[in-house]
Protein backbone atom coordinates (compact mmCIF):
# COMPACT_ATOMS: atom_id res chain seq x y z
CA UNK A 1 0.00 0.00 0.00
CA UNK A 2 0.87 3.32 -0.58
CA UNK A 3 2.50 5.35 1.91
CA UNK A 4 2.10 8.74 1.63
CA UNK A 5 4.12 10.26 4.23
CA UNK A 6 8.27 10.08 4.54
CA UNK A 7 9.87 8.18 6.72
CA UNK A 8 11.57 11.29 8.34
CA UNK A 9 8.42 12.94 8.74
CA UNK A 10 7.16 9.91 10.87
CA UNK A 11 10.17 9.60 12.55
CA UNK A 12 9.30 13.27 14.40
CA UNK A 13 6.02 12.26 15.32
CA UNK A 14 7.23 9.54 16.66
CA UNK A 15 9.83 11.27 18.47
CA UNK A 16 7.42 13.70 19.74
CA UNK A 17 4.95 11.07 21.10
CA UNK A 18 7.51 8.71 22.58
CA UNK A 19 8.37 10.52 25.98
CA UNK A 20 10.68 7.47 27.07
CA UNK A 21 14.03 6.62 25.57
CA UNK A 22 14.52 3.22 27.37
CA UNK A 23 12.58 0.06 28.08
CA UNK A 24 11.61 -0.66 31.75
CA UNK A 25 11.16 -3.69 34.10
CA UNK A 26 7.83 -3.93 35.36
CA UNK A 27 8.54 -6.49 38.45
CA UNK A 28 5.46 -8.80 39.61
CA UNK A 29 3.25 -7.16 41.91
CA UNK A 30 0.85 -4.54 41.39
CA UNK A 31 1.10 -1.51 39.00
CA UNK A 32 -1.20 1.27 38.44
CA UNK A 33 -1.76 3.80 35.71
CA UNK A 34 -1.40 1.87 33.21
CA UNK A 35 -1.45 3.37 29.75
CA UNK A 36 -2.17 6.67 31.35
CA UNK A 37 -5.75 5.26 32.80
CA UNK A 38 -7.61 3.93 35.41
CA UNK A 39 -6.38 0.78 34.19
CA UNK A 40 -4.04 -1.34 36.97
CA UNK A 41 -2.80 -4.86 36.89
CA UNK A 42 -1.11 -7.35 38.98
CA UNK A 43 1.83 -9.28 36.71
CA UNK A 44 2.98 -12.34 38.47
CA UNK A 45 6.12 -12.52 36.55
CA UNK A 46 8.24 -9.83 35.01
CA UNK A 47 7.89 -8.20 31.65
CA UNK A 48 8.91 -5.59 29.84
CA UNK A 49 7.68 -2.30 29.00
CA UNK A 50 8.67 -0.59 26.11
CA UNK A 51 9.40 2.88 25.78
CA UNK A 52 7.83 3.44 22.21
CA UNK A 53 4.00 3.23 22.29
CA UNK A 54 1.31 2.56 19.45
CA UNK A 55 -0.64 5.89 20.14
CA UNK A 56 -1.66 7.90 23.34
CA UNK A 57 -3.90 5.58 24.63
CA UNK A 58 -1.52 2.57 24.52
CA UNK A 59 1.10 0.61 26.84
CA UNK A 60 3.08 -2.04 24.93
CA UNK A 61 4.46 -4.96 27.20
CA UNK A 62 6.47 -8.12 26.01
CA UNK A 63 8.81 -10.81 26.89
CA UNK A 64 10.91 -11.32 23.59
CA UNK A 65 10.17 -8.29 22.03
CA UNK A 66 6.98 -7.17 20.25
CA UNK A 67 7.47 -8.76 17.07
CA UNK A 68 7.66 -12.13 19.25
CA UNK A 69 5.19 -11.51 21.72
CA UNK A 70 3.07 -8.36 22.55
CA UNK A 71 0.55 -7.44 24.89
CA UNK A 72 -1.07 -4.11 24.75
CA UNK A 73 -2.84 -1.82 26.89
CA UNK A 74 -5.51 0.64 25.64
CA UNK A 75 -6.47 2.53 28.00
CA UNK A 76 -9.68 4.66 28.04
CA UNK A 77 -10.06 5.64 24.56
CA UNK A 78 -12.53 8.76 24.30
CA UNK A 79 -15.14 8.80 21.96
CA UNK A 80 -13.90 9.91 18.46
CA UNK A 81 -10.25 9.09 19.14
CA UNK A 82 -8.76 6.13 17.22
CA UNK A 83 -7.29 3.28 19.01
CA UNK A 84 -3.63 3.53 17.11
CA UNK A 85 -1.68 6.36 16.46
CA UNK A 86 -3.31 8.19 12.86
CA UNK A 87 -0.27 7.58 10.44
CA UNK A 88 -2.12 8.95 7.34
CA UNK A 89 -5.75 10.64 8.68
CA UNK A 90 -6.06 12.50 5.27
CA UNK A 91 -6.23 9.06 3.08
CA UNK A 92 -6.44 6.80 5.49
CA UNK A 93 -8.36 7.81 8.43
CA UNK A 94 -8.67 5.12 11.78
CA UNK A 95 -11.82 4.34 12.74
CA UNK A 96 -12.63 5.89 16.11
CA UNK A 97 -14.86 4.68 19.01
CA UNK A 98 -18.31 6.13 18.98
CA UNK A 99 -20.80 6.76 21.54
CA UNK A 100 -23.06 4.11 19.92
CA UNK A 101 -21.24 1.46 20.13
CA UNK A 102 -21.48 -1.66 22.20
CA UNK A 103 -18.76 -4.30 23.10
CA UNK A 104 -19.40 -6.67 20.59
CA UNK A 105 -18.23 -3.83 17.95
CA UNK A 106 -14.84 -3.95 19.97
CA UNK A 107 -13.75 -6.36 17.99
CA UNK A 108 -14.64 -4.69 14.48
CA UNK A 109 -13.12 -1.87 15.28
CA UNK A 110 -9.67 -3.66 15.87
CA UNK A 111 -10.14 -6.04 13.30
CA UNK A 112 -10.85 -2.12 10.66
CA UNK A 113 -8.20 -0.84 12.64
CA UNK A 114 -5.81 -3.37 11.74
CA UNK A 115 -6.92 -3.83 7.86
CA UNK A 116 -6.23 0.14 7.12
CA UNK A 117 -2.71 -0.16 8.91
CA UNK A 118 -1.91 -2.67 6.67
CA UNK A 119 -2.32 -6.14 7.96
CA UNK A 120 -3.36 -8.63 5.54
CA UNK A 121 -5.77 -11.47 6.48
CA UNK A 122 -6.83 -10.27 9.50
CA UNK A 123 -9.99 -11.89 10.81
CA UNK A 124 -12.07 -12.53 13.98
CA UNK A 125 -12.11 -16.00 15.26
CA UNK A 126 -14.27 -16.65 18.11
CA UNK A 127 -15.96 -14.04 20.61
CA UNK A 128 -17.03 -14.65 23.96
CA UNK A 129 -18.61 -12.78 26.83
CA UNK A 130 -16.25 -12.22 29.51
CA UNK A 131 -15.74 -9.75 32.34
CA UNK A 132 -12.67 -7.24 32.76
CA UNK A 133 -12.31 -5.80 36.18
CA UNK A 134 -15.55 -6.56 37.15
CA UNK A 135 -17.28 -5.21 33.94
CA UNK A 136 -19.34 -6.75 31.11
CA UNK A 137 -16.42 -7.25 28.67
CA UNK A 138 -15.96 -9.51 25.24
CA UNK A 139 -13.13 -11.77 24.66
CA UNK A 140 -12.09 -12.66 21.20
CA UNK A 141 -9.34 -14.18 19.60
CA UNK A 142 -7.88 -13.40 15.61
CA UNK A 143 -5.31 -13.90 13.44
CA UNK A 144 -3.27 -11.76 10.72
CA UNK A 145 0.03 -11.41 9.14
CA UNK A 146 1.95 -8.29 8.37
CA UNK A 147 4.35 -7.29 6.04
CA UNK A 148 7.38 -9.95 7.21
CA UNK A 149 4.70 -12.77 6.18
CA UNK A 150 5.04 -14.31 9.70
CA UNK A 151 0.95 -15.94 11.07
CA UNK A 152 0.28 -14.38 14.17
CA UNK A 153 -2.33 -15.02 16.72
CA UNK A 154 -4.10 -12.30 18.61
CA UNK A 155 -6.22 -12.72 21.93
CA UNK A 156 -8.20 -9.60 23.44
CA UNK A 157 -10.37 -8.73 25.96
CA UNK A 158 -12.17 -5.63 25.94
CA UNK A 159 -15.01 -3.30 27.84
CA UNK A 160 -16.79 -0.04 27.51
CA UNK A 161 -16.91 1.66 30.96
CA UNK A 162 -18.05 5.43 31.26
CA UNK A 163 -18.17 5.74 27.36
CA UNK A 164 -14.50 5.09 27.20
CA UNK A 165 -13.17 1.58 25.63
CA UNK A 166 -10.77 -0.40 27.95
CA UNK A 167 -9.32 -3.26 25.85
CA UNK A 168 -6.06 -5.35 26.61
CA UNK A 169 -5.13 -7.57 23.50
CA UNK A 170 -2.17 -10.16 23.07
CA UNK A 171 -0.53 -11.06 19.65
CA UNK A 172 2.21 -13.38 18.62
CA UNK A 173 3.59 -15.62 16.07
CA UNK A 174 1.49 -18.66 15.65
CA UNK A 175 4.51 -20.90 15.76
CA UNK A 176 6.14 -21.03 19.06
CA UNK A 177 5.57 -17.71 20.57
CA UNK A 178 1.99 -17.55 21.25
CA UNK A 179 1.46 -20.87 23.37
CA UNK A 180 4.90 -20.19 24.56
CA UNK A 181 3.41 -17.09 27.00
CA UNK A 182 -0.57 -17.13 26.44
CA UNK A 183 -1.25 -18.51 30.15
CA UNK A 184 0.83 -15.93 31.50
CA UNK A 185 -1.38 -13.18 29.01
CA UNK A 186 -4.60 -14.43 30.40
CA UNK A 187 -3.29 -14.00 34.21
CA UNK A 188 -2.25 -10.88 33.28
CA UNK A 189 -5.64 -10.00 31.66
CA UNK A 190 -7.51 -11.77 34.45
CA UNK A 191 -5.62 -9.29 37.14
CA UNK A 192 -6.55 -6.18 35.58
CA UNK A 193 -9.34 -3.70 37.39
CA UNK A 194 -10.99 -0.42 36.45
CA UNK B 1 3.65 -3.22 3.09
CA UNK B 2 1.92 -2.10 6.18
CA UNK B 3 2.26 0.82 8.29
CA UNK B 4 3.01 -0.84 11.38
CA UNK B 5 6.57 -1.59 9.47
CA UNK B 6 6.58 1.77 8.83
CA UNK B 7 6.05 3.21 11.95
CA UNK B 8 8.17 1.00 13.69
CA UNK B 9 11.06 2.45 11.20
CA UNK B 10 10.35 5.35 12.36
CA UNK B 11 10.72 5.21 15.86
CA UNK B 12 13.91 3.59 15.85
CA UNK B 13 14.74 6.49 13.63
CA UNK B 14 13.57 8.91 16.12
CA UNK B 15 15.39 7.47 19.04
CA UNK B 16 18.72 7.09 16.79
CA UNK B 17 18.31 10.86 16.46
CA UNK B 18 18.10 11.45 19.69
CA UNK B 19 20.09 8.98 21.54
CA UNK B 20 23.38 8.20 20.11
CA UNK B 21 24.80 5.52 22.57
CA UNK B 22 22.04 3.40 20.70
CA UNK B 23 24.08 3.52 17.30
CA UNK B 24 26.88 1.54 18.82
CA UNK B 25 25.34 -1.61 17.52
CA UNK B 26 26.62 -5.56 17.74
CA UNK B 27 26.39 -7.25 14.76
CA UNK B 28 27.02 -10.98 16.54
CA UNK B 29 25.74 -12.86 19.34
CA UNK B 30 26.07 -16.61 20.53
CA UNK B 31 24.88 -18.03 23.11
CA UNK B 32 27.63 -18.12 26.65
CA UNK B 33 29.55 -21.51 26.71
CA UNK B 34 28.19 -22.30 23.10
CA UNK B 35 31.47 -24.12 21.02
CA UNK B 36 30.82 -26.18 18.45
CA UNK B 37 33.96 -28.09 16.98
CA UNK B 38 34.78 -28.99 13.38
CA UNK B 39 33.86 -32.04 12.52
CA UNK B 40 31.20 -32.67 14.96
CA UNK B 41 27.82 -32.06 13.31
CA UNK B 42 25.56 -32.40 10.80
CA UNK B 43 24.04 -28.82 9.94
CA UNK B 44 21.16 -28.26 7.81
CA UNK B 45 21.12 -25.18 5.83
CA UNK B 46 17.32 -23.99 5.36
CA UNK B 47 15.60 -22.28 2.11
CA UNK B 48 16.83 -18.98 2.50
CA UNK B 49 14.64 -16.26 2.64
CA UNK B 50 15.62 -13.76 -0.45
CA UNK B 51 13.70 -11.10 -0.95
CA UNK B 52 15.11 -7.75 -3.69
CA UNK B 53 13.26 -4.59 -4.56
CA UNK B 54 13.88 -1.15 -4.97
CA UNK B 55 13.42 2.30 -3.18
CA UNK B 56 11.45 5.00 -4.60
CA UNK B 57 12.47 8.66 -3.89
CA UNK B 58 9.79 8.54 -0.84
CA UNK B 59 11.67 5.54 0.75
CA UNK B 60 8.91 3.05 0.03
CA UNK B 61 9.96 -0.49 -1.03
CA UNK B 62 8.56 -1.94 -3.74
CA UNK B 63 9.34 -5.81 -5.03
CA UNK B 64 11.16 -6.85 -7.61
CA UNK B 65 10.25 -9.98 -8.61
CA UNK B 66 13.89 -10.25 -11.64
CA UNK B 67 16.37 -9.01 -9.00
CA UNK B 68 14.55 -11.61 -6.26
CA UNK B 69 15.32 -14.64 -8.91
CA UNK B 70 19.03 -13.36 -9.75
CA UNK B 71 20.03 -12.80 -6.26
CA UNK B 72 17.87 -16.26 -5.30
CA UNK B 73 20.24 -18.11 -7.78
CA UNK B 74 23.48 -16.00 -6.85
CA UNK B 75 23.07 -16.39 -3.44
CA UNK B 76 22.16 -20.24 -3.25
CA UNK B 77 25.37 -20.90 -5.56
CA UNK B 78 27.48 -18.64 -3.46
CA UNK B 79 26.08 -20.85 -0.12
CA UNK B 80 27.03 -24.33 -2.02
CA UNK B 81 30.35 -23.11 -2.03
CA UNK B 82 30.91 -22.14 0.76
CA UNK B 83 29.30 -25.15 2.50
CA UNK B 84 33.08 -27.41 2.03
CA UNK B 85 34.53 -24.45 4.40
CA UNK B 86 32.07 -24.22 7.69
CA UNK B 87 34.19 -26.97 9.34
CA UNK B 88 31.17 -29.12 9.93
CA UNK B 89 29.01 -31.43 7.36
CA UNK B 90 26.34 -29.50 5.68
CA UNK B 91 23.30 -30.14 3.34
CA UNK B 92 21.13 -28.33 1.88
CA UNK B 93 16.80 -28.58 3.50
CA UNK B 94 15.04 -31.38 2.08
CA UNK B 95 11.65 -32.00 2.86
CA UNK B 96 11.51 -35.53 1.33
CA UNK B 97 8.26 -37.42 2.01
CA UNK B 98 7.33 -35.50 5.26
CA UNK B 99 5.00 -32.68 3.27
CA UNK B 100 6.81 -30.22 6.02
CA UNK B 101 8.37 -27.78 3.38
CA UNK B 102 5.63 -25.24 4.47
CA UNK B 103 6.19 -25.39 7.72
CA UNK B 104 9.82 -25.09 7.44
CA UNK B 105 9.13 -21.87 5.41
CA UNK B 106 6.87 -20.47 8.20
CA UNK B 107 10.39 -21.32 10.30
CA UNK B 108 12.75 -19.83 8.23
CA UNK B 109 10.07 -16.64 7.83
CA UNK B 110 9.50 -16.82 11.98
CA UNK B 111 13.87 -16.86 12.14
CA UNK B 112 13.35 -13.59 10.43
CA UNK B 113 11.40 -12.07 13.02
CA UNK B 114 13.68 -13.74 15.56
CA UNK B 115 16.66 -12.10 14.43
CA UNK B 116 14.86 -8.69 13.71
CA UNK B 117 13.70 -8.76 17.87
CA UNK B 118 17.80 -9.86 19.00
CA UNK B 119 19.33 -6.98 16.77
CA UNK B 120 16.32 -4.32 18.42
CA UNK B 121 16.32 -5.45 21.99
CA UNK B 122 19.48 -7.14 22.32
CA UNK B 123 22.30 -5.98 20.00
CA UNK B 124 21.08 -2.32 20.35
CA UNK B 125 22.46 -1.80 24.01
CA UNK B 126 20.54 0.97 24.90
CA UNK B 127 17.44 -0.70 23.75
CA UNK B 128 18.28 -3.79 25.50
CA UNK B 129 14.84 -5.06 27.04
CA UNK B 130 15.74 -5.19 30.94
CA UNK B 131 14.58 -8.98 31.33
CA UNK B 132 17.70 -9.50 28.57
CA UNK B 133 20.35 -7.70 29.99
CA UNK B 134 21.33 -10.35 32.87
CA UNK B 135 24.67 -12.00 33.17
CA UNK B 136 25.33 -10.97 29.70
CA UNK B 137 22.46 -13.60 28.75
CA UNK B 138 21.51 -14.51 24.72
CA UNK B 139 18.55 -16.66 25.67
CA UNK B 140 16.72 -16.18 22.49
CA UNK B 141 14.78 -19.52 21.03
CA UNK B 142 13.02 -20.42 17.98
CA UNK B 143 10.96 -23.09 19.99
CA UNK B 144 11.91 -26.91 20.28
CA UNK B 145 9.14 -28.27 18.15
CA UNK B 146 11.60 -27.19 14.95
CA UNK B 147 14.28 -30.14 16.06
CA UNK B 148 10.83 -32.51 16.14
CA UNK B 149 10.41 -31.77 11.53
CA UNK B 150 11.08 -35.40 10.33
CA UNK B 151 12.59 -33.54 7.80
CA UNK B 152 15.50 -33.09 10.40
CA UNK B 153 15.55 -35.94 11.80
CA UNK B 154 19.41 -36.78 11.36
CA UNK B 155 20.47 -32.98 11.47
CA UNK B 156 22.40 -31.80 14.98
CA UNK B 157 21.53 -27.88 13.85
CA UNK B 158 19.68 -25.57 11.47
CA UNK B 159 20.85 -22.79 10.03
CA UNK B 160 19.24 -20.15 8.90
CA UNK B 161 19.58 -17.22 6.09
CA UNK B 162 17.57 -14.02 5.32
CA UNK B 163 18.51 -11.27 3.24
CA UNK B 164 16.54 -8.50 1.72
CA UNK B 165 17.77 -5.74 0.14
CA UNK B 166 16.46 -2.58 -1.50
CA UNK B 167 18.32 -0.68 -3.82
CA UNK B 168 17.69 2.96 -4.00
CA UNK B 169 16.19 4.61 -7.15
CA UNK B 170 18.03 7.21 -9.12
CA UNK B 171 15.30 9.55 -7.68
CA UNK B 172 16.18 8.47 -4.30
CA UNK B 173 20.34 8.93 -4.74
CA UNK B 174 19.63 12.12 -6.20
CA UNK B 175 17.50 13.10 -2.69
CA UNK B 176 20.12 11.73 -0.27
CA UNK B 177 22.41 13.97 -2.13
CA UNK B 178 20.42 16.99 -1.90
CA UNK B 179 20.24 16.11 1.99
CA UNK B 180 23.82 15.89 2.55
CA UNK B 181 24.66 19.20 0.75
CA UNK B 182 22.04 20.46 3.53
CA UNK B 183 23.56 18.17 6.51
CA UNK B 184 21.14 15.66 7.06
CA UNK B 185 21.84 12.38 6.69
CA UNK B 186 19.26 10.68 4.40
CA UNK B 187 19.91 6.09 3.16
CA UNK B 188 19.94 5.33 -0.01
CA UNK B 189 18.88 2.04 0.03
CA UNK B 190 18.56 -0.74 2.83
CA UNK B 191 20.62 -4.12 3.12
CA UNK B 192 19.79 -6.47 5.66
CA UNK B 193 21.07 -10.15 6.06
CA UNK B 194 20.61 -12.44 8.63
CA UNK B 195 22.46 -16.04 9.63
CA UNK B 196 21.15 -17.65 12.28
CA UNK B 197 22.32 -21.19 14.28
CA UNK B 198 19.60 -23.21 15.74
CA UNK B 199 20.45 -26.05 18.15
CA UNK B 200 17.64 -28.44 17.09
CA UNK B 201 17.81 -30.49 20.36
CA UNK B 202 16.70 -27.37 22.25
CA UNK B 203 15.24 -24.37 19.57
CA UNK B 204 17.35 -22.24 21.03
CA UNK B 205 19.28 -19.59 18.76
CA UNK B 206 23.07 -20.52 19.71
CA UNK B 207 24.54 -17.85 17.00
CA UNK B 208 23.61 -15.02 15.23
CA UNK B 209 25.04 -12.69 12.65
CA UNK B 210 22.83 -10.22 11.78
CA UNK B 211 23.72 -6.48 10.15
CA UNK B 212 21.19 -4.16 8.61
CA UNK B 213 23.92 -2.22 6.35
CA UNK B 214 25.26 -5.74 4.62
CA UNK B 215 27.58 -5.37 1.50
CA UNK B 216 27.56 -6.80 -1.66
CA UNK B 217 25.22 -6.16 -4.91
CA UNK B 218 23.09 -9.89 -4.65
CA UNK B 219 21.95 -9.28 -8.03
CA UNK B 220 25.36 -10.28 -8.97
CA UNK B 221 27.47 -13.43 -8.44
CA UNK B 222 30.43 -11.82 -7.46
CA UNK B 223 28.02 -9.73 -5.03
CA UNK B 224 26.41 -12.44 -3.61
CA UNK B 225 29.68 -14.44 -2.84
CA UNK B 226 30.59 -11.28 -1.01
CA UNK B 227 27.12 -11.00 0.73
CA UNK B 228 27.75 -14.45 1.83
CA UNK B 229 31.16 -14.44 2.86
CA UNK B 230 29.78 -11.23 5.43
CA UNK B 231 26.88 -13.79 6.29
CA UNK B 232 29.25 -16.41 7.86
CA UNK B 233 31.60 -14.19 9.31
CA UNK B 234 32.49 -15.84 12.35
CA UNK B 235 30.59 -18.70 11.73
CA UNK B 236 30.88 -21.38 14.73
CA UNK B 237 33.30 -24.17 14.48
CA UNK B 238 35.79 -22.54 11.57
CA UNK B 239 37.70 -19.72 11.37
CA UNK B 240 36.06 -16.58 9.67
CA UNK B 241 38.95 -16.79 7.67
CA UNK B 242 38.12 -20.21 6.36
CA UNK B 243 34.87 -19.37 5.90
CA UNK B 244 35.52 -16.77 3.27
CA UNK B 245 37.75 -19.23 1.74
CA UNK B 246 41.04 -19.01 2.75
CA UNK B 247 43.36 -21.93 3.47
Amino acid sequence: MNIPRSPALLALAALAATPALSNMLVPPGPRTGIANSRLSATPASEWNRLSHTDGKFTEVWTIDGDQLDKVTFFGGVARGKALLREVDRKHHPLPTVKASMLITDIPVLLETTYRIRGARQMTIDTQEPAMLGGHKAIRFTYHFTLDDEVRRKGEGLGALVDGKLYLVTYEAPALHFFDKDVARYRALAASITL
Amino acid sequence: MGQFRIVRGAVAFAALLVCAPLAAQEKTGIKPGFALRPGTARIVLMRPTILVGAQSIGGVNEPNADWTRQARENIALALRQAQANVGNAMVEYDEGASGEGPLATEYAQLFGALADSVIEYQFFAGNRLPTKKRNDSFEWSIGADLGKLRSLAAADYALFITTRDDYGSAGRKVLQMVAAMGGVGLKSGDHTGYAGLVDLRTGELVWLNADRQMGGDVRTAEGASKRVSQLLEGFPGKSSAAVNGAP
